[in-house]
């Protein structure tokens, strides 16, 4: 069984194999915060999702020790102050999209999606509603990308006054789906 | 007798000042530049984490670990890391070591390696992040 397919079986359990089901192990997260003092952004090049086309369900999931700083000062700060990532290991998106069927799939060309759904961080999850586009190469592959801003204080996460750590983070996600 | 009192407290100032500075733009370790604070197998290591997640993630994440296992695959990710994936006995999942392009070992398929590199959990895979080759 190849990974891609086993990722499959492990997010989305319950749903047929007939299914259109796409997923990578290999999502890249950037985060950015940008104050006139300093800006920061870290990396993760391992969120894993599944989207399902039949069913329009999406699963992302990732590490947030797998969020990775120049400077050592701040991932030791992001992941005991902030995140607190032993005890909040994960964080996740469930939800639905629109915008995007199996026939779709069978078209290159670039989509406009809606994803709607619970995101959960620091153990706080919100409703969010975010927008994304999904291009289908010539090989039929798809390249998801999302953009939206997060502020930590809506999943409980206190930053200090004077820390410079910007109210409004913004967040891209960039996914390389492979079908199963 | 002040101007020397002066003089001290402007050079511990000057120092702590620079010490500061130097702490705060350190760069994130690799752990080529560490020593391993556990060895285990590659396939001890996926099971500790199946079997139960918060007790392995006690033991193991924030750690150097040297990981020994067998090369399942080989892979680049666009601009991303390398990521060595060894064998767990388990097809679901690997232990994942990323390493930097330009430091990423010539490793084939099927062979017996060392690696360390610092945990950050398990999802779906173990995470091994700035990975170095053990020799």
């Amino acid at each position: 069984m190849n990974r891609i397919l086993s990722l499959g079986v492990l997010l989305l359990p319950a749903f047929a194999f007939a299914q259109e089901r796409y997923a990578t192990r290999t999502g890249e997260v950037t985060f950015f915060s940008e104050t006139p003092v300093e800006n920061i952004d870290a990396v993760n090049h391992k969120a894993t999702s599944v989207i399902d086309l039949t069913t329009g369900q999406v699963q992302v999931s990732m590490l947030m020790k797998a969020f990775e700083f120049e400077k050592a000062l701040m991932q030791e700060h992001f992941n005991e102050n902030y995140v607190e990532s032993n005890t909040y290991p994960k964080g996740e998106f469930k939800g639905k999209f629109t915008g995007f069927t199996a026939e779709n799939a069978k078209k290159p060309g670039k989509y406009e999606v809606v994803l709607e759904g619970d995101l959960t961080m620091h153990g706080v999850t919100r409703k969010r509603t975010l927008n994304a586009t999904i291009e289908v190469d010539a090989n039929g592959a798809l390249k998801a990308s999302c953009d939206f801003t997060l502020k930590p204080t809506d999943h409980g996460i206190k930053i200090p006054g004077g820390v410079n750590v910007a109210e409004d983070i913004k967040v891209k996600a960039r996914m390389d789906f492979q079908k199963m | 007798m002040k101007r020397n009192i002066l003089i001290a407290v402007l050079v511990v100032a000057v120092a702590g000042a620079f010490i500061g500075y130097r702490m705060y733009n350190e760069k994130t370790p690799t752990a080529s530049e560490k020593a391993a604070d556990l060895t285990v197998e590659a396939t001890t290591l996926f099971a500790a984490f199946t079997t139960d997640e918060v007790a392995a993630g006690k033991l193991y994440n924030d750690k150097v670990l040297q990981v020994n296992g067998v090369v399942r695959e080989v892979s680049a990710t666009g601009n991303g890391p390398v990521n060595v994936m060894l064998e767990t006995g388990d097809a679901m999942g690997a232990v994942v070591c990323e390493f930097a392009a330009d430091k990423s070992p010539a490793w084939q398929k099927g062979q017996n390696v060392a690696v360390k590199g610092f945990c950050a959990g398990y999802n779906l895979d173990v995470l091994l992040q700035r990975c170095a080759a053990v020799e």
